[in-house]
């Protein structure tokens, strides 16, 4: 008995051990025939595991001293008078710390400059210190890794040190708004270093003439007069090599809105469709959301495949159709008006060039971005439709509405939760939808059919126009801004979001 | 087991005023009932209570702990909601064990009073259903469940049976007073139905706007109300009022209506001679005005010219809603009582037992 | 009923009337029109899809054709082969699965920071009340406006200085915080709709803060937290342009940089290019599609309320 339920628990693990080692063996016996072309190794893989276990390490235990900090501001008060300044000045010091080790990390990293003066002394004060330590950890013989990795260790004691005295002499203080800046505290640490200071630092940059002249912000000057002139530059000058910002934009606003309309009107129709109990339904609805589940890369390089001259699938299609418009205008040659008729057909209608035509050019990005969207938007409205409940239209009938009235008059007012987010985020990241653009044309034919974002990322990353992009991106960033603005206004949206 | 007081509590939401200047001692062992209408604070004063919010002055003390800085884990209390406020992602023993778990109880002692506890309630066969697949009844008894394997201080109720339909409520009702006896802590216990007030609790509070209007046992609380709020708030049929004035005739004493007058009997007039001339209203119970035809023996009847409005069979009793003039009033009667709508009648007020009010302060005049 | 038109109505015209008209629900001829409208718009759907599975199939010497066959003539897996396991014969080697394992070993480190800095967030959101609060939500929001790339070059300079350029590190770092905002109103809507009274009862029987949101929260919000993963997921698998600027070394290239080496090498390989493809986009598609149920509710519950 004793000894039967002892086995019984052994045996979890010896079915791990046994599938473990199979698995093992089996991987062996699969890949080592081909072990000679596989570049992947098990070193690589536990090299990575290092990394990131390493990298998780040092974020939480950031973290976890940053919070610790914050707990101790917000729920910790001095036990007594007379630890009073003691205790307020080890906080004081550790924020100050915090603040120093931020703004050095900003000032190396070229947010601003400081020079040689006491101010940098100060600013780097906190970090000279940590390389202090470092240094000397190297100079009595430590090799550099372990040397970083000690004086990190010791920078932690002295911390943890800090904060254990803090605690030690302070007492709980009951803080009702101390909790949710410490449950954000995470989030904007992550939101300060990769949103924000990148957005400051590129209005920095809109204010300067870096390029690859300047090599980047190296030798870059600042001035507000750097910043007028890009702004001149952006509005009357060319954009990346020859297209003009109007141009451009008028082309954006025409490729926001022709998508946008479509992804609505598409999403809203096949969603109307699905939204009815019939058979097939469910199969239906995994075929029509292939396009959204398809990785955006592969689907987009898959369509530049398809809009092949010769080769890709709409002008195959086009060349068998209009072959069968030319045979059927040579059997109607006698017959009035249709011969005629389908001559025309014949003569117009057969394959484009995709690729040398701007305007064709245009429409193959627009038929491979619509295509992608469609999915998306159906999702969101059938989710909506389905959250309306039956009794409205049940009474609506019971009142003589017709379909059309209880379309407007129910489904679209009961949508508009659903419908005013999705619309806002449509046009702004179909505004700003880029990846379709770039790997379908690369804005060719001559640029004509790029948009503003796609014309920005050729001035920074094939022109190197560095000062002149920041500027370019802060004004296509306000024009978003306002629209979403306008368009909130109008609908009255946010004020519900955020109560 | 400890007792509770509210010690000049007061709790705002801005400008409004939730809670007023409570002050109430409840004892070991009580079953206190808060009741009100809606809106008057009550919700308010059991979760301020609880800890769930911070009260804005005043002292709360559970036993002889000052406990407004108390987290609500540490005031020893458990609480029954009106929404049950089941974990809808544990079972029921899950869901009953959820507190002895967070308080590191061992397991066997665990199991031993969910156990317990669902014998009581008998909802042992329901333990290892979720709580979406219960009905309300079932549910609610869990709730209780939840409270009662806590063995707490101090039971919070926030109207347990206000989901519950009519029968259920009835039976629940007295399953709670059971549980009460059985357990021997102190309950408090928040409802707007003054039946439920009045069936269940040693004593009644009763609250309008967030003030305090009467603290007493519910016998009390009938018979001698402190004011009209109260009056007219405990009894089903209420009261019934009469704007009048108390005017002195020779020797008699009357209350005069306007359209009628009756003649308070010497024996009581005592307290009331004082107020002679002012403006009072006349508070009169249902059961206490009766047929003319079937007076009760030994009572003093005044008789009272009215016409019949409404009537309304309820089997072992009628209630007959009255006209006489501007006032119209409703009286619990005989059910041999042969009046009929539209008929002019006369009924009998029993003068032994009314009500008078102060018209201004609406105190009652004693 | 029809009293006026009581003359016996003719087979055809009644066969007719059943066949377009219906009092209650779809006549037939409705019904093979919807049918017909679905199974339209499931072959535009799905064929160019397809398409790609054809074009891996199809032996080198064949690719270009105008066939518009699904199963190509003389079908071969040659492609996937050579994808997979390289060419001995060309002495070729493949970096297919170093290239998996770096998209998945970088995405899932990044969607599970995110999800978490997100998920602790949105409930500070939802449920305090906190000076900032209003300021925060629009603040995220406003994030979303800004330009594809817009941040790629500060974030350059910001990796270059921290020598983390060609590093999975970097663009673990570059990543990690891209899907937070959204993924913060998301959650947010979503504990919105669990009821306060549930953690109100936890609180009494015994919990602090942090069991509230472990044990009562963060179970209960499962199904919100699986699509805010697998949106954050989905986001930074097939994730191009970052990438492009981070890395630029072809050990540490990610799959979509990975399978662009076939375009670019000097005959493009579309053969092989679509056979990659293929090979990560069925997992990536069963996934999705699989958890397409959950993706409706998830994406509504949010936005509409009661
Ligand atoms: N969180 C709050 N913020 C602002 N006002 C509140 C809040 N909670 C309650 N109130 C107000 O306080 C008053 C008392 O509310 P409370 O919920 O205690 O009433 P109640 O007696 O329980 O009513 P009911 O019988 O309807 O449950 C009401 O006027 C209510 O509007
Ligand atoms: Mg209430």
């Amino acid at each position: 008995m004793e000894d039967k339920s002892k086995l019984r628990r052994l045996l979890p693990y010896l079915y791990w051990i046994v599938g473990l080692l199979s698995g093992y063996f089996l991987l062996n016996a699969l890949i080592s025939p081909f072990a000679w072309g596989i570049t992947l190794n098990l070193g690589i893989v536990l090299k990575r595991l290092g990394e990131i276990g390493g990298f998780l390490f040092a974020i939480l235990t950031g973290l976890a001293l940053v919070e610790i900090y914050f707990y101790q501001i917000f729920f910790r008060q001095p036990s007594n008078p007379r630890s009073r300044t003691t205790i307020r000045g080890l906080q004081y010091l550790l924020g100050g710390m915090t603040v120093l080790a931020i703004l050095s990390f900003f000032e190396k990293t070229d947010l601003f400059r400081l020079g040689d003066n006491v101010m940098a002394g100060i600013v780097h004060l906190p970090l000279n210190a940590f390389g202090g330590v470092r240094s000397a950890l190297t100079g009595i013989g430590l090799a550099k890794g372990a040397a970083g990795a000690v004086s990190g260790i010791v920078f932690t004691l002295v911390l943890v040190g800090i904060f254990y005295a803090v605690h030690k002499m302070s007492v709980p203080r009951v803080s009702k708004l101390g909790l949710p800046y410490l449950l954000i505290l995470p989030a904007f640490v992550g939101v300060l270093f990769l949103i924000i200071y990148p957005f400051m630092f590129e209005i920095k940059l809109a204010f300067s003439n870096a390029s690859l002249g300047t090599q980047a912000t190296k030798n870059a000057e600042y001035g507000l007069i750097y910043g007028w002139q890009n702004l001149v530059t952006l509005f009357t000058g060319t954009v990346a090599k020859d297209a003009k910002f109007f141009d451009v934009f008028f082309r954006t606003v025409l490729w926001t809105v022709i998508n946008v309309t479509f992804h609505v009107g598409g999403g809203m129709g096949l969603a109307l469709l699905l939204h009815r109990p019939m058979k097939l339904q469910g199969f239906y609805r995994t075929l029509l959301v292939f396009p959204w589940a398809i990785p955006t890369t592969i689907a987009a390089m898959a369509l530049r495949n398809e809009f092949d001259s010769r080769y890709g699938l709409f002008n195959i299609l086009l060349t068998d159709l209009n072959s069968w418009l030319v045979s059927v205008s040579q059997g109607t040659v006698n017959v009035p008006l249709l011969g005629d008729a389908f001559n025309w057909l014949a003569s117009n209608i057969g394959p484009v060039s995709w690729k040398q035509d701007p305007f064709w050019a245009f429409v193959s990005i627009l038929i491979s971005n619509i295509w992608l969207g469609i999915p998306f938007m159906s999702v969101i409205i059938l989710g909506g439709l389905q959250s309306i409940s039956q009794e409205y239209y049940e009474a609506a009938e019971i009142d003589g509405a017709s379909k059309f009235q209880m379309f407007r008059n129910i489904t679209l007012p009961l949508l508009r939760p659903v419908l005013t987010p999705a619309i806002i985020l449509g046009v702004v990241w179909t505004f700003n939808k880029f990846d379709v653009i770039y790997l379908i044309t690369q804005g060719g034919p001559q640029e004509k059919t790029d948009i503003l974002v796609s014309s920005m990322y050729k001035a920074a990353f094939q022109f190197y126009r560095y000062g002149f992009t920041a500027m370019f991106a802060l004004v296509i960033f306000v024009i978003l801004l306002i629209f979403t603005l306008i368009y909130l206004r109008a609908s009255g949206g946010l004020k519900s979001a955020t109560e | 087991m400890a007792s509770v007081t509210y010690k000049n509590v007061y709790k705002r939401f801005g400008d409004v005023i939730a809670v007023n200047n409570l002050d109430i001692r409840v004892d070991d062992k009580e079953f206190l009932v808060l009741v009100g209408p809606s809106g008057c604070g009550k919700t308010t004063a059991l979760r301020c209570l609880a800890g769930l919010e911070d009260i804005s002055e005043g002292e709360i003390l559970i036993g002889d702990r000052v406990v407004n800085d108390v987290a609500p884990k540490d005031r020893d209390i458990a609480m029954v909601f009106q929404s049950y406020a089941l974990y809808p992602h544990l079972s029921v023993y899950d869901n009953m064990a959820f507190g002895l778990k967070l308080r590191k109880l061992p397991k066997e002692e665990i199991k031993r009073r969910v156990n317990e506890a669902a014998d009581i309630l008998g909802i042992r066969d329901l333990l290892d259903r979720k709580p979406r697949q219960l009905s309300g009844g079932q549910r609610q008894r869990v709730a209780v469940g939840r409270a009662i394997v806590r063995e707490p201080k101090v039971f919070l109720f926030d109207e347990p049976l206000s989901n519950l339909d009519a029968k259920l409520r009835v039976a629940m009702r007295a399953e709670i007073s059971k549980l009460h006896q059985r357990l021997q802590t102190t309950f408090i216990y928040v409802t707007h139905d003054q039946i439920e007030a009045m069936t269940m609790a040693t004593r009644i509070a009763v609250i309008n706007k967030g003030i305090l209007q009467q603290l007493d046992t519910p016998q009390n609380l009938y018979d001698r109300p402190n004011n009209l709020f109260v009056a007219g708030f405990i009894g089903s049929p209420a009261m019934n009022f009469f704007p009048g004035k108390l005017r002195k005739d020779g020797t008699k004493l009357l209350v005069d209506t306007g359209d009628f007058s009756v003649t308070i009997p010497p024996k009581h007039a005592k307290s009331y001679e004082s107020h002679a001339g002012k403006d009072v209203i006349f508070g009169i119970r249902p059961e206490n005005i009766h047929d003319a035809d079937f007076i009760p023996p030994n009572i003093d009847a005044e008789k009272v010219n009215v016409k019949v409005d409404v009537t309304e069979l309820m089997g072992n009793e009628i209630f007959l809603y009255l006209v006489s003039g501007k006032n119209t009033f409703v009286s619990r009667v005989d059910p041999r009582s042969k009046l009929r709508v539209g008929q002019n009648a006369q009924v009998a007020f029993d003068m032994d037992t009314f009500h008078i009010f102060d018209a201004v302060t609406e105190k009652a005049i004693r | 009923m029809n009293s006026t038109t009581s003359k016996p109505l003719s087979p055809v015209t009644k066969a007719l009337r059943w066949f377009f008209v219906r009092s209650r629900g779809d006549s037939p001829f409705k019904t093979i029109l919807i049918h017909a409208t679905l199974i339209v718009a499931s072959i535009i759907a799905v064929y160019p899809v397809l398409r790609v599975v054809t074009i891996s199939l199809r032996p080198n010497d064949t690719l270009l054709t105008t066939s518009l066959r699904i199963i190509p003539e003389n079908a071969t897996l040659d492609n996937y082969k050579e994808v997979l396991f390289g060419a001995p014969e060309k002495n070729r080697k493949s970096d297919f699965f170093l290239w998996i394992w770096n998209s998945f070993s970088i995405v899932s480190v990044t969607s599970i920071i995110s999800m978490i800095l997100a998920a602790v967030s949105a409930y500070a959101f939802s449920r305090f009340k906190f000076p900032g609060r209003a300021v925060g939500l629009v603040f995220l929001l406003t994030t979303q406006m800004i330009p594809a790339g817009m941040l790629l070059l500060p974030l350059f300079i910001m990796l270059a200085q921290l020598q983390m350029i060609n590093t999975a590190l970097g663009l673990i770092i570059a990543y990690s915080v891209s899907t937070v905002p959204l993924t913060i109103w998301t959650l947010k809507g979503y504990y919105d709709t669990i009821p306060v009274d549930l953690e109100e009862a936890a609180l009494i029987d015994g919990a602090n803060r942090f069991t509230v949101f472990t044990r009562i929260i963060l179970p209960l919000s499962t199904p919100a937290l699986a699509i805010a993963f697998l949106f954050s997921f989905m986001g930074g698998w097939s994730e191009y342009l970052v990438a492009r600027v981070v890395l630029q070394k072809n050990d540490i290239y990610t799959w979509p940089l990975g399978i662009f080496t076939y375009a670019q090498q000097f005959t493009v390989a579309w053969g092989q290019f679509s056979a990659a493809s293929v090979l990560i986009a069925i997992p990536v598609m069963i996934l999705f599609l699989y958890s397409s149920k959950w993706l409706i509710s998830g994406l509504t519950l949010g936005s509409v309320k009661g």
